[in-house]
């Protein structure tokens, strides 16, 4: 669906993405992940034919985006993370209109606004909307000419937990329907639980690419922290993998003086500042 | 096509849901009711309060041409306006990856109303105008009316970042009409000072009964135009 090929971009003299290299494949959930200025949307914009002075080679559905036509955006749905959306007009007139400029039949309207919850606000004017009803109503924006690459940026900011969870599942029904998506967030929990591979993006550079699980297991395993009490309270770590060999901790099990024990496994932030030695702010 | 026929169609729904724009929309046509009727009336009063030949008629054909021009940068006005509108709320930058594209999206909010306000020109003046004018006459001050509401429109757009700033720009940007006025009230060469502003050639025209200085207000509004849309292709 995706491919890249020594792609570089400025907006000045000086380099912004640099040789960058990559592909997505179809029905695949692909992860920017950089903190900001990184150089995540500046590529998203790329790959939506937004800027087209870059070099290099950026294919989106077998069509270089610097030549894309019309039919290009006739399958691509973006989900900027601000409201794009005619305030004056309400939710339904506002899809109707956006459903307008394609050629492919929409999908159905109400169902739509239902699914995230919005029907009972179709006929209100989106500038009485709040910031989540405005993120739920960007959303379905995108789907509704059914197409085959989503873009999503942040596609869960502002969304409480409830809404949240609707919103990752639609992304998750909308990958079983074998779509491609690109996800551009800060939230590393969202990019675990929803991407099939991410890449790490920092000054313009890929730094690190591969599944949330296989970045996760590059670190090492997790390690078993236990605490039990003898003249006052100690503490002792060991890898998971050597719990059987750690004769203190067979011991205090053994003996049944444990006080506490839990494992703590390496997350995808802890690869991230392992990896960029940066934190996603 | 279609992209293009139904964001102009959404341009017409905000148009009707705004009052200022619909009355910018009809201000053309009360103001030619005005031109046509109220100002014989006012030159009648004038100069028989007076007891001179003339005060406001040797002027009836820069009323004309001024007529030509503000049918056609009302239009445009309130495309601008528009525009910018959604340039506020960010609804322009969608657009552009729909379709429609920021070419069809040019095409709907000016390509479009600029062929409307021409027609409409095209109708308006021969009903409202004060001096004879020959249909060449009327085809050429309304295009060089149209070309001149573009200018204006991308001045305002070009230059403000938002709705409220438009409104003072276009304050200003309709000043560049006013070249029109210079060959009227100069008579020696000092009136080329203005000779960058197409309505200064408009105007020439209609003074001097010579449709060739047209020619020039075509060419200078085109480089206008060219030079406006390039600035603001690459604000956008």
């Amino acid at each position: 669906m995706i491919q890249v090929n020594d792609l570089s971009f400025s907006y000045t003299k000086s380099p912004f993405i640099s040789g960058m290299n990559f592909s997505v494949s179809e029905g695949e959930i692909f992860g920017f992940l950089g903190p900001s200025g990184a150089g995540k949307s500046t590529l998203q914009k790329i790959l939506i034919g937004m800027l087209r002075t870059y070099q290099g080679s950026a294919m989106v559905n077998g069509v270089e985006c610097k030549k894309r036509t019309k039919h290009f955006y006739e399958n691509i749905g973006v989900d900027f993370e601000f409201s794009t959306m005619y305030e004056k007009l309400t939710a339904r007139e506002n899809l109707q209109f956006f459903s307008s400029l394609y050629e492919k039949k929409p999908r159905p309207i109400d169902e739509l606004l239902e699914r995230v919850g919005l029907e009972q606000d179709a006929d209100k004017r989106v500038a009485d909307y709040s910031k989540g009803m405005k993120s739920r109503l960007n959303f379905i924006k995108a789907l509704l000419h059914d197409p085959l690459l989503l873009c999503l940026d942040e596609p869960t900011s502002g969304l409480d937990p409830t809404n949240s969870h609707m919103m990752k599942n639609m992304i998750l029904e909308e990958k079983a329907k074998g779509k491609t998506i690109l996800l551009t967030t800060h939230n590393m929990q969202d990019a675990t639980e929803l991407c099939d591979r991410v890449a790490f993006i920092v000054g313009g550079k890929i730094c690190a690419l591969d599944s949330p699980h296989n970045l996760i297991m590059s670190k090492g395993a997790a390690t078993v922290t236990y605490t039990w009490f003898e003249n006052g309270e100690h503490s002792a770590s060991c890898p998971l993998g050597r719990v059987s060999s750690d004769e203190q901790l067979k011991g205090l099990i053994a003996e049944n003086r444990l006080q506490s024990i839990h494992s703590s496994e390496p997350t995808l932030n802890d690869i991230f500042m392992d990896v960029t030695g940066r934190t996603l702010v | 096509m279609k992209a293009i026929r139904f964001s102009f169609f959404q341009m017409v729904v905000t148009m009707g849901r705004d009052m200022m724009l619909f009355m910018a929309c009809l201000a053309p046509i009360l103001a030619g009711f005005f031109f046509r009727f109220a100002i014989p009336v006012l030159e009648t009063v004038l100069t028989q309060s007076f007891h001179i030949p003339a005060v406001i008629s040797p002027y009836y054909k820069l009323i004309d041409i001024f007529f030509a021009m503000l049918s056609s940068t009302m239009f445009c006005f309130v495309s601008a306006m528009v525009a910018l509108e959604e340039s506020d709320e960010k609804t322009a930058v969608y657009l552009f990856i729909t379709p429609l594209r920021k070419t069809g999206y040019l095409s709907a909010r000016f390509g479009v109303p600029a062929v409307i306000a021409f027609l409409v020109t095209l109708v308006l003046l021969p009903a409202f105008k004060l001096t004879p004018l020959s249909p060449a006459a009327i085809f050429l001050f309304a295009a060089g009316g149209t070309l001149q509401g573009m200018i204006v429109a991308l001045l305002v757009l070009t230059v403000s970042s938002n709705r409220l700033e438009g409104m003072a720009v276009t304050k200003l940007s309709t000043l560049t009409v006013f070249g029109a006025v210079v060959p009227f009230f100069i008579k020696d060469k000092v009136q080329y000072g203005v000779f960058l502003l197409p309505s200064f050639w408009i105007g020439k025209a209609a003074c001097e009964n010579g449709l060739f200085y047209m020619l020039p207000a075509f060419a200078l509004s085109v480089m206008w135009i060219s030079f406006l849309l390039k600035r603001y292709m690459c604000k956008m």
